[in-house]
């Protein structure tokens, strides 16, 4: 669906259902340079198993327009805004990587409309090396690609997909060649919020992590799984976990949530 | 010559032909790609069923429209093309008809190559006519020529990358501008050329068709093609295509733009035309042509250096009266194919015997290693008279626009010992050449 966020149109995923606000709300939030597409395999799931989804692309990112937001700050308060816009009240949060650090930091501003909190391949902090900051800058390409070798994991660069035919890291440069990479990598860079942010978090939490990750690698997560005072899941899979271990990924969140 | 950077693996291309889309599977450990030989899949549940129906998750229904070993098939051609997607099919002109149909509806029109393979020339002109889908041919290569035969209602503008079998090289570069600044995208048939001497999407192509029965399969065993989506055309932004961009009924008003993006053409074709359409690849064809696929980079060269070689002899030989490949500066397509193929524009090649008709057909007969047959891209050197044969339901009109004359030999160079190749069409000329004498003593 689109909807006006802050004069900006937006483009919000719902799962291939349309959105219902009376519906329990499951808000699906995307990576560094990446879109709505990377929840495909796990929103439409939920679409069409009694939830409604809210998946956005962020400010600038493949289907809604406007500048990026450049700091995780904003893109919280920009989620609040859009959730307003949307009529959602209460709602489960779900961040894959820099998704997950929005979710945290907007966490602290809904307090008891959030439900609960799913971390996915990700951790309280994602420190980038600068140099591949300043690389998204000048040749956002190349950082797209060093970011796609890291970011997936072994299985994928073999050129193996969980959806016949399809190869997931085509998809992703296609997406990320678009979008804005060096911004949303300073962001990442500059949130230290994270910490203090996490052991604030008072509703249900879960930390499903990839066992090959080499963005925010699996002992990192554990730290976050800590920090929130859950157990982690691990699978085995890169970085991009939702895309490369798609059923795995639901499966972990189908029986969260089933918990709840 | 602007070349963009379409990949969708890291390794290198004889890496991926070995292995992109396959692993060595947990329980038995096969090294070797498993022939799935199965028509469908257990459910683990009713849930996980509905699941899969509905596009909710990946994995495998029905063998008509996926099958693990045609999966690996599918990864593969699609690693090798830089495509974000393949779907193989039957054949490879199922694969035409599939994309055909994907991208046109009812009223729709078509701009392709005059120059092309004469059962697709049959298709675009006869067959999709009959479903009111329109198709205009021009000269590919007049970039003016192009852009005046796209109409409102034009979806793609479509080629091979080299013509069959007049040999004339696709200016891909210069012909996806002339479709993109119309918001229409180009679709090449890159059989003559595989991947592995030309990448299309590289040079601006945004979808390509293969008959993989050719030199991708590469042993004359199987037939099969595929379909792969370049992932870099915005069919919203193009506003032309409902088919992608607008809620398909079938699927809960699935928008395939939307929900998949540089995916979006894959996931339509295999959920439409592959369910409704039925042309699916068997996975024992798959694993054939996977069989060939891993040697495709080392037999391109040897039929590349044989194609030069035999070029080379059959323009020193007296009764040659002309030679035609896409390498000899006497080609019009030249200039374009010393860009597009650094490594050698394929190893098919058309010459003609002094004589004509008569004197062609003695040639062919005459022959002994050399196979006629109407197949091109085996390891074995195949022959074949098109106006006789491939090319004989064309009217003579059309015979001319795809370049072919009543005297022309269509040559699939193998991958023999070039000495023997060169033998047996000694045969074959001096047959040619007794039945010139003939034809001048009558």
């Amino acid at each position: 669906m689109r909807i006006t966020v802050n004069q900006q149109n937006v483009f919000v995923a719902t799962g291939g259902k349309e959105f219902n606000p009376e519906l329990p709300c499951v808000v699906f939030l995307h990576g560094s340079g990446l879109d709505h597409r990377c929840w495909a395999l796990q929103a439409r799931w939920f679409a069409f198993h009694g939830y409604s989804v809210f998946a956005p692309d962020f400010p600038g990112h493949s289907l809604s327009a406007g500048e990026p937001l450049t700091s995780i700050e904003a893109m919280a308060d920009w989620l609040i805004d859009a959730l307003e816009t949307a009529g959602v009240e209460q709602l489960h949060l779900v961040g894959h990587s820099q998704g997950f650090l929005v979710a945290l930091e907007a966490a602290s501003r809904l307090k008891s409309r959030l439900l609960s909190l799913t971390a996915i391949g990700t951790a309280a902090a994602i420190p980038v090396n600068p140099a591949l900051i300043e690389t998204a800058r000048e040749a956002p390409m190349k950082a797209a690609d060093m970011m796609l070798q890291w970011g997936f994991g072994q299985a994928t660069q073999m050129g193996y997909s969980a959806v016949p035919g399809v190869q997931p890291i085509a998809v992703g440069r296609q997406i990320m060649a678009a979008n804005p990479l060096a911004e949303d990598l300073q962001a990442c860079n500059d949130y230290t919020q994270g910490t203090v942010r996490a052991a604030d978090i008072m509703c249900p939490t879960q930390v499903i992590l990839a066992g090959q990750d080499r963005m925010t690698p699996y002992k990192t997560g554990l730290e976050l799984a800590k920090l929130l005072n859950t157990e982690a899941i691990r699978i085995e899979s890169g970085h991009m976990l939702p895309i490369e271990a798609p059923k795995a990924c639901l499966n972990a969140m189908k029986q969260f949530f089933t918990r709840l | 010559m602007s070349k963009q950077n379409n990949r969708s693996s890291y390794l290198g291309a004889d890496t991926i032909a070995l292995h992109a889309g396959y692993q060595p599977e947990p329980e038995h450990g096969s090294r070797a790609v498993p022939i799935y030989q199965t028509t469908s899949y257990v459910f683990e549940s009713v849930d996980a069923a509905s699941a899969l129906f509905n596009v909710e998750q990946g994995g495998h229904i029905y063998s008509r429209i996926t099958n693990p070993t045609v999966a690996v098939l599918e990864q593969r051609v699609a690693a090798l093309e830089g495509g974000t997607g393949a779907v193989c099919t039957a054949s490879g002109m199922s694969a035409l008809f599939v994309t055909f149909v994907s991208l046109c509806s009812a009223g729709d029109h078509i701009v392709s190559a005059g120059q092309i393979y004469g059962s697709t020339v049959t298709l675009l002109k006869h067959t999709l006519k009959r479903f009111n889908i329109d198709v205009s041919f021009v000269d590919i290569n007049d970039s003016q020529a192009v852009a005046g035969a796209i109409q409102s209602n034009t979806k793609l503008v479509f080629c091979e990358s080299i013509g069959n079998p007049g040999l004339e090289v696709s200016d891909l570069p210069a012909i996806s501008d002339a479709a993109h600044q119309h918001g229409i995208p180009l679709v090449v048939d890159a059989t003559f050329a595989t991947p592995s001497l030309c990448r299309p999407l590289e040079h601006g192509a945004d979808v390509v068709v293969h008959s993989l029965t050719k030199w991708i399969g590469g042993h004359g065993t199987a037939i099969g093609g595929a379909i792969v989506d370049g992932g870099k055309f915005d069919w919203a932004a193009s506003g032309r295509f409902p088919t992608l961009t607008e809620p398909y009924e079938p699927f809960h008003g699935i928008n395939f733009w939307e929900e998949f993006g540089p995916a979006a053409l894959t996931m339509r074709i295999r959920a439409e035309a592959m369910r409704d359409f039925g042309a699916a690849m068997s996975p024992h064809n798959a694993f054939l042509l996977l069989q060939g696929i891993e040697t495709l980079n080392l037999r391109m060269k040897q039929h590349v250096e044989n194609a030069r070689q035999l070029t080379e002899w059959l323009q020193q030989q007296e009764n040659v009266a002309w030679v035609n490949h896409p390498d000899l500066e006497s080609n019009p397509t030249h200039d374009v194919a010393s860009k597009l193929f650094p490594n050698g524009a394929g190893s098919m090649l058309c010459f003609g015997v002094k004589g004509g008709r008569a004197c062609g057909a003695a040639f062919i007969d005459a022959l002994q290693l050399s196979s006629n047959l109407a197949n091109v891209g085996d390891a074995r050197t195949l022959v074949l008279h098109p106006a006789s044969t491939t090319h004989s339901r064309l009217d003579d009109e059309a015979m001319i626009k795809a370049g072919i004359g009543p005297d022309m030999i269509r040559v699939s160079v193998g991958i023999e010992s070039i000495r023997d190749i060169c033998a047996d069409f000694t045969q074959g000329l001096k047959a040619a050449s007794k039945a010139l004498q003939k034809q001048q003593e009558a």
